[in-house]
């Protein structure tokens, strides 16, 4: 099974343990930060990391220690979300590794690529509940892109080699390697050059992403386009993942196509440019979700009609001739059936299909004109006249201030959507969510890993006082480490997105979700892990002065905003409604007669 | 759409866990597999899987995609627009004796059946064939009292005539 790869480093035939080619390896895939906890079945490698670095003081891998391996996952997922690049995690056996199912799944859910070493027991003792240990291949395998356990330490470089090609390759996503004590501590010579032969997986992939597009599909294509009166793009994370957005922009422009995008889709085109529409879907912009049902051709671009943008499959879009281009297969026509597909890279799609229609126009004036009266009249809106002040006014403020330049990281619910609807961002990779798995306690390490790959950029967390109590440890990390991350919390006392549910659709009993009368001081907890920058502000206070020392303090700094808990996330499309039907809330003019306040029945959608 | 019976072949790396990832991706997307059956090759590095699902063509094909998404998958194909043949092996054991007996090995010679085991109480048989033969000889056979049964499920090949290009698995 091990096959050969051109590369040969100069370490090739050197005889070390495995642990030392594990960290060749990693270096070789040009790591420079690894995530992670030690612990007794993953010593070895922590070793190696320690004498690699000894060894190449010029070249180090950096190594960041979390508060918990949960932390780990996701500032190796923030890394990889933020660079494109891989992201590594080195943790132990049982509980280590179990920590970080939840990060694997995540950066399975929205295809981030990382590589997660864990130590496992040795050989001998695999089988036996020994101490710390777990099944890892049979958790993982549920959860991951692809498991090793390394039973051949001969296999063992070729194998981290092949789980960086795995990650990133075809549809990206985390591949976890399974390492034993004993494989670790073997010694051997060191073989530069090999990676496992996977031979159905690179057949596909490899035929996937060089796949060309047939003259007769392009044909095909722009029949269509030229047929459409109001053509739309569906922009979806693919589009980051693929970095199509140059491509996609030029696409835009060529041919004046207007666009929305998904949450994972955000930064994938310019927001401030006037032919994108914002995110469409459950808390959509209205905009966006009209300009969906009244466009009568919609091409999806690495998106995947998922339940938070297509409620209801057959109601959206509903009078549109349906495009889709994904890498995987797998999605097209999964949910809504399409008129023309096309599986293949993004950007190499996007760009054939410029080349091919170089002289194909498309006037769609009317089209863009409709588009921008929605856009003025719909706009997303708030209670500006409130006493107390309103989460979105704050990132309103903030917004004035990064001018869609900074990496924005969130933890899950309100802040979330807000700061998905009140941002502006200007180029891709710049806005990091947990969209899919929707995992609370995100954002905090996702920012310190996006820091990690971008020491130079504005890195924020926007964050609510549910989602970072769920991994606050870290915290203390970006202290320890001096990572310059920006950590703004919305307070609003309560797990807002289930408070507005349950205001919604269970007669306002909100249980399990009200934190009024928890007693967390958490400027004395930022102050406590040694933030020099801790404070709160509220209504009254010149929020726009303190916005900005919080932004320009050298290192990291924490700011706690006390926030209105009754400022519902509007627009809402709620479960089992179609886009006609969204709430559009006390703020946000309704263009139909639909209801605007939640009056529907309990559902079982979610 | 409608749902029906559809044969699905897998060619997968012969490694630890290969299995428990097949039938992972079927039990985490909800679709249930009616039968499933894993042999070696005469390749010894690749393993063939017949899967026996039921579904719309929806459903089969997500079921192929995903399939084919998984790492350890070399080729899928599904079986039922093509020309095949299928085989399953029962083995029965029911209670026998006297004039009932030879009542039994006249039904299992019908069959084309093997006795491979008997004492003076029961026999068991082994009969091999396609799915409706072996529902047919069940239905025989429940009248006479059946102590014990196994089935192998499904294997199934594509018939010479249309796998010109075949691979050899």
């Amino acid at each position: 099974m091990v096959g050969l790869k051109a590369i040969k480093s100069s370490a090739h035939g050197q005889i070390m343990s495995g642990a030392e080619m594990t960290l060749q390896v990693l270096a070789e895939e040009g790591v420079d930060t690894i995530f992670g906890y030690s612990g007794g079945a993953i010593l070895p490698t922590y070793d190696a990391v320690f004498q690699y670095n000894n060894q190449h003081p010029d070249k180090q891998i950096n190594l960041v220690v979390p508060a918990n391996e949960q932390g780990a996952g996701f500032m190796a997922a923030g890394y990889a979300r933020a660079s494109g690049k891989v992201g590594v995690a080195l943790v132990t056996s049982g509980p280590g590794a179990t920590n970080t199912v939840t990060p694997v799944r995540d950066c399975m859910a929205d295809s981030v690529p990382i590589v997660v070493i864990c130590g496992q027991v040795a050989r001998s003792a695999i089988g036996t509940d020994a101490f710390q240990e777990a099944p890892v291949y049979s958790i993982m395998s549920s959860c991951a892109k692809h498991v090793f356990l390394v039973k051949d330490p001969k296999q063992l470089a070729a194998t981290v080699r092949t789980a960086f090609q795995i990650a990133r390759s075809g549809r990206p996503g985390p591949v976890v390697i399974d390492v034993p004590k004993d494989v670790q501590n073997w010694e051997g010579a060191y073989d530069s050059e090999s990676v496992l032969q996977l031979h159905g997986y690179q057949d596909r992939t490899n035929s996937a992403s060089k796949r060309k597009m047939p003259e007769k599909k392009k044909d095909a294509f722009f029949k269509l386009l030229e047929q459409a009166k109001k053509p739309l793009l569906y922009v979806g994370g693919g589009v980051v993942i693929a970095d199509a957005a140059d491509a996609l922009q030029r696409f835009m422009k060529q041919y004046q196509l207007p666009a929305v995008t998904t949450l994972m889709g955000i930064g994938a085109v310019d927001t401030t440019d006037e032919l994108c529409l914002n995110m469409l879907g459950m808390h959509g912009a209205a905009h966006a979700n009209y300009a969906v049902d009244d466009c009568d051709f919609l091409l999806a671009l690495g998106a995947r009609f998922d339940d938070r943008v297509a409620g209801i499959p057959h109601k959206f879009a509903a009078n549109a001739v349906i495009a889709q281009i994904d890498i995987d297969a797998a999605e097209i026509g999964k949910v809504k059936p399409v008129d023309w597909s096309f599986v293949g890279d993004l950007k190499t799609a996007l760009n054939e299909l410029m080349d091919h229609g170089k002289d194909f126009k498309l006037d769609r004036s009317s089209w863009i004109s409709h588009l921008q009266k929605l856009k003025k009249e719909h706009a997303f809106n708030f209670n500006r006249e409130s006493d107390i002040l309103q989460p979105q006014e704050v990132l309103e403020a903030l917004n004035a201030i990064t001018k869609g330049k900074a990496i924005i990281s969130t933890g899950v619910g309100q802040h979330q959507m807000f700061a998905a609807q009140y941002f502006d961002f200007k180029k891709t990779r710049s806005f990091l969510t947990s969209g899919s798995m929707g995992t609370m306690g995100f954002g905090l390490p996702a920012a310190i890993g996006a820091q990690a790959a971008n020491p130079d950029a504005l890195v924020i967390d926007v964050d609510g006082d549910g989602s970072i109590r769920m991994n606050i440890g870290e915290m203390e990390t970006c202290t320890t480490y001096d990572i310059p991350v920006k950590i703004l919390l919305l307070n609003n006392h309560g797990d807002g997105m289930v408070v507005q549910w349950q205001s919604l659709y269970f007669d306002n009993r909100f249980s399990g979700t009200d934190k009024t009368l928890h007693s967390k001081d958490f400027v004395k907890a930022a102050e406590a892990d040694g933030f020099k920058f801790a404070r709160r502000v509220s209504k009254g206070d010149n929020l726009q002065e303190v916005l900005e020392a919080f932004v320009n303090f050298e290192g990291p700094a924490f700011l706690e905003v006390l926030v209105d808990k009754n400022s519902f996330v509007f627009p809402m499309v709620g479960p089992g409604m179609a886009y006609k039907d969204m709430m559009t809330g006390p703020y946000i003019k309704s263009r139909d007669s639909g209801p605007t306040e939640g009056t529907l029945e309990t559902s079982d959608s979610f | 759409m409608t749902e029906k019976k559809h044969t699905i072949c897998v060619l997968v790396a012969n490694q630890f866990g290969v299995l428990a990832r097949v039938s992972g991706m079927f039990s985490a997307r909800g679709y249930n597999i009616s039968s499933l059956c894993v042999g070696e090759t005469d390749d010894p590095t690749v393993s063939r899987m017949t899967v026996i699902v039921r579904g719309d063509d929806q459903v089969l094909a997500q079921i192929i995609q995903q399939l084919n998404k998984l790492v350890d998958v070399i080729q899928v194909e599904d079986l039922t627009a093509r020309s095949y043949v299928e085989r399953e092996l029962i083995m029965i054991r029911v209670a026998a004796t006297g004039s009932v007996r030879s009542e039994v090995l006249g039904v299992v010679e019908i069959f084309r059946g093997k006795i491979v085991d008997l004492d003076a109480r029961c026999i068991t048989v082994e009969v091999t064939g396609a799915q409706e033969k072996i529902q047919a000889f069940l239905e025989m056979m429940r009248g006479y009292g059946i102590l014990e049964m196994v089935r192998t499920g499904e294997i199934a090949m594509t018939r010479a005539a249309n796998n010109a290009s075949g691979n050899g698995h």
